[in-house]
Order: C-alpha cells, then structure tokens, then sequence
C-alpha cells in the first residue's frame, strides 16, 4: 500500500512539475541554427514543445554567415512562449580607393591603409572616418544590406555597385 | 618573339606554384582578419500564450433555495477588492473563468464568497488554493438556511431572581431537537437548523429539571431568525403562602370538596396551589392559568390533600429533591 502512496506522490510530483513550467516554442531566420540555452543545446530550430521554467535564462545563437547573438530574458509564468530571433547577417564587402596616403577606420576601432580590402561585415550601419597624416578629413556612415563594392573618393560620398 | 615565349615558359611554373599556394585571393585583395560588428539589436520578436483558470464550485442545497447569490473571487488574501462579482440565480455549479496568475498557487489564499441575496441564509466562504492555469474543480459546498437562535435569561417570577440551570430544550412535537441550560447568570443561548423556520410545532419548554410546571410557549420563526425570550419559572409573586404543588399528573381541581363535585381540570405534576382553607381531607386554594394574550388570572377549587406536597424555594431543583 505504501508502494502505491509513493508511486502516486511520484506521479503528482511530476505532474505539478509539468504544469509549472512555461511550453516553449523558438523560431530562427534562418533555419536550422542551434539554440543554446543557458549553456545547453536544445537543437536546432526551429524549436517546439519545451520547457522551460519561469525565470532569467539566456539564449545563445551562433551560425556561420551571421552576427552572433545573446538574448538575457526573464521568462513570465504563462501557458506557452514563441521566440522568433532574426539573425543579422554578415555581407562581404570589397572597399576600394584610388587615393593615396589614407587610413581607414570603421566604427573606431578597425584601421587599414591599404588600397583595395575585403571585409566582412554585419548589416546595417558602419561609421567610417578617414585619416590622412593624423588628422581626419573625412566622416561617412556605411549602410551594408547586400554583398557589394565601395569606392572611396575623396570627400565624396561612398559609391557602391 | 621566340624569345618571350622562351621566358613565359620559364615563369609558367612559379606563376602555377603561386596560384597553388596563394589561390585567387592574390588577386582580390587582402582580407580584414576580424569580422566587424555593429553591434545592432537583432530583431525578437516574443510571445506569451496565457492560459486561463476555469473556476467549478459544485453546490448542493440542503431544504430551501435562495432566488440569488452574489459570488465573490478573492486572492492572494485580499478581501477588500474581489478579482470577480457574478450575481446570479442560486445555480447548481458555479462557474468562473480567471485570468492566469492571478490566484495564489502556494497556499490556500484565494477565497469564494457565497453570499445569498436572501436573510434566511448567511454568506459562506470557500478558501482554495490556486492552479497556474487550467480546470480547478473544488470540494461541493453545501448550502442551509442560517440557524434559528434563541436566546434570553431564565428568573423566578416569584421575585424576579435569575435562575442558573434551568434546562432548556427546543422541540418539534415531542422531538427535542437541541437542548441546553442556562449558565449562572440565567443567561441562555441556543439555535437550531434553520430548516425548522417554517414549523409549525415548534416550541421551548424550559425548566424541565426544576420542581414547577415547565415553561412551554410556541415559537414563530416567520419574521426572524433570531428571538430574546425571558423565561418566568414557577409560581407568580401574587400567588400567595402557604404555597403547595401537585406531586403527580392528572391531579383533579374541583369547584367544591364534596365527592361528586365537578372537576375544573386536570393538573400536571408541579402545578402550584396558593391553599386558602383547609379540611381534614382537602385544600381550597388558587392556581395559576395563562390565557391567550399571557395575562395571569387565578381560579380556586378544591384539591385532594394527598395529592399536594408543600413547596420549599431552598431548592427547585428535582434532582436534589430527598
């Protein structure tokens, strides 16, 4: 009998366990990245039917071609949550100036000095300043959404093609 | 032009050498060792689901129905601002949708007022603990009219002096339904279901214990649920010494001593006699009647001296009578 008692305490247990916890559902663009949360890999998205508890967790994505990302979230009680993460991608970008004698710097901390370059960067906005001698003679912002070729002139807008 | 062949033959093999190691990328230009973020907010996009708490308190009513009940959800132990009011008419389940989270899901906070709109029944409270989300079907909560209360002091009328532990007992019929006794004060409280509101025959007989008649009047619930009585006992303090009592039932009071006279009534044991005259086999004397509106009126006739004890107000208890 006392078998019994603790057979159904077991079962009440895991089902007060079940119930306490939020059903969790991850989307990702793109597909097929793994998900990793707090530190444990739950596959790859996208992800349905978990678990997960009420509370702070950290999601982590990583996948080739694409910005890193780090997302800290204070998970509510609630029946079920949807996370949909859109990665920002990393376009290849050739830079090219027919000046002589510049640095670059891109987003104040990247320099070359070199004519042609190719970088990989992540979409949306770099900040490019250009230094000749020490001195900056020139500020542009970089807008990156596509794979493309940027040539600088000089005090010019930045061309691309 | 033989000669330019000549020496593109021989840079042929390191050109290839060149291609083989360095690949096309000696063509296309250095490449930036680091990946360059800026740091962007990726797009999130989150979504809660939440769930809802589907409320059932079955009912049962025991006699009599209220026309409505007002329902009150309470949680997490305030009673002052109720998550949800229903009025409705006195249903069989009641019924309530929550939102989730809003019960106490650790301890039994959460409290369901039953309140009747009806002043034969009293409000009742159901304290439950919460669930997250989901169906939450709690224990069948019976429903009964309030309890009918009496309450009141016991005295002898003889002086008006309270009476500790006169017997009280309330009865439908001949059915003691509940009983109790007054407590040193003469003070007497005493209630049953309320289902009896409606009875026809329900009466308080008090001072069952004591040596006197015992008091016995009708009670009519109709207009309240609650009643005061002050219980006189014994004999009134117009009834006159040498007083004497009927020491057995069906005691005949007659309008004359001589056999044969005719009989007034018949008295219950404990009837008092305020004796007047006395014959070698008879006393004359008054007792006490009741008439409808309570009035006391005093009637004589005669009485068989063998069926009269004297009365002692030492002690008016029976059992500790010698």
């Amino acid at each position: 009998m006392s078998d019994f008692y603790k057979f159904l305490s077991l079962i009440l247990f895991g089902i007060t366990i079940v119930f306490s916890q939020v059903k969790l559902d991850v989307s990702t663009i793109p597909k097929r990245v793994d998900i990793y949360l707090d530190g444990v890999n739950l596959g790859r998205s996208p992800i349905s039917n978990e678990r997960i508890k009420p509370g702070l967790h950290k999601f982590e994505i990583k996948k080739k071609g694409f910005a890193p990302l780090t997302y800290d979230l204070l998970v509510n009680p609630a029946q079920a949550i949807k996370l949909d993460f859109f990665l920002n991608p990393i376009y290849k970008i050739k830079f090219k100036t027919e000046e002589k004698g510049l640095v670059f710097e891109l987003n104040g901390e990247h320099r070359w000095d070199v004519s042609f370059i190719r970088l990989d960067l992540e979409a949306g906005d770099h900040f490019l300043r250009v230094f000749k001698i020490g001195e900056i003679i020139d500020e542009q912002t970089i807008r990156v959404d596509e794979p493309k070729r940027f040539n600088y002139y000089l005090k010019k807008p930045l061309t691309s093609r | 032009m033989v000669r330019i062949l000549n020496i593109l033959k021989k840079l042929l093999p390191g050109f290839l050498l060149m291609i083989i190691f360095y690949g096309c990328s000696s063509f296309k230009g250095p490449i930036y060792p680091e990946i360059i973020y800026n740091n962007r907010q990726p797009l999130i996009s989150v979504t809660y689901e939440y769930g809802e708490i589907k409320l059932i308190l079955p009912l049962k009513y025991d006699g009599a129905v209220p026309d409505n009940i007002l329902f009150k959800i309470f949680a997490q132990g305030d009673t002052l601002h109720p998550i949800l009011s229903i009025l409705q008419e006195a249903p069989k389940e009641f019924l309530a949708y929550l939102p989730q989270g809003v019960l106490d899901i650790q301890n039994n906070t959460n409290i369901i007022k039953i309140i009747p709109q009806d002043t034969n029944f009293d409000p009742l409270t159901v304290r439950f603990k919460g669930i997250r989300f989901g169906r939450l079907t709690l224990p069948r909560k019976t429903i009964t009219m309030g309890q009918l209360v009496i309450s009141g002091t016991t005295y002898l009328n003889k002086n008006d002096s309270l009476i500790g532990g006169a017997s009280i007992s309330l009865q439908s019929y001949d059915n003691k339904i509940n009983t109790t006794s007054s407590n040193q004060s003469g003070y007497f409280q005493i209630a049953i279901p309320g289902e009896y509101k409606y009875a026809e025959h329900l009466r308080i007989v008090a001072g069952e214990n004591l040596i006197f008649k015992p008091f016995i009047q009708k009670l009519d619930f109709t207009q309240s649920r609650k009643l005061k009585l002050k219980i006189g006992l014994g004999p009134s303090g117009s009834m006159k010494e040498p007083l004497y009592m009927t020491n057995k039932n069906n005691v005949h009071f007659r309008n004359g001593p001589e056999i044969g006279s005719k009989t007034l009534f018949l008295l219950k044991e404990g009837e008092v006699v305020s004796v007047d005259k006395v014959t070698p086999g008879e006393y004359f004397g008054f007792i006490e009647v009741a008439l409808d509106d309570k009035k006391l009126v005093q009637l004589d006739g005669w009485v068989n001296r063998t069926d009269l004890r004297l009365v002692t107000f030492r002690n008016i208890y029976k059992n500790l009578i010698e």
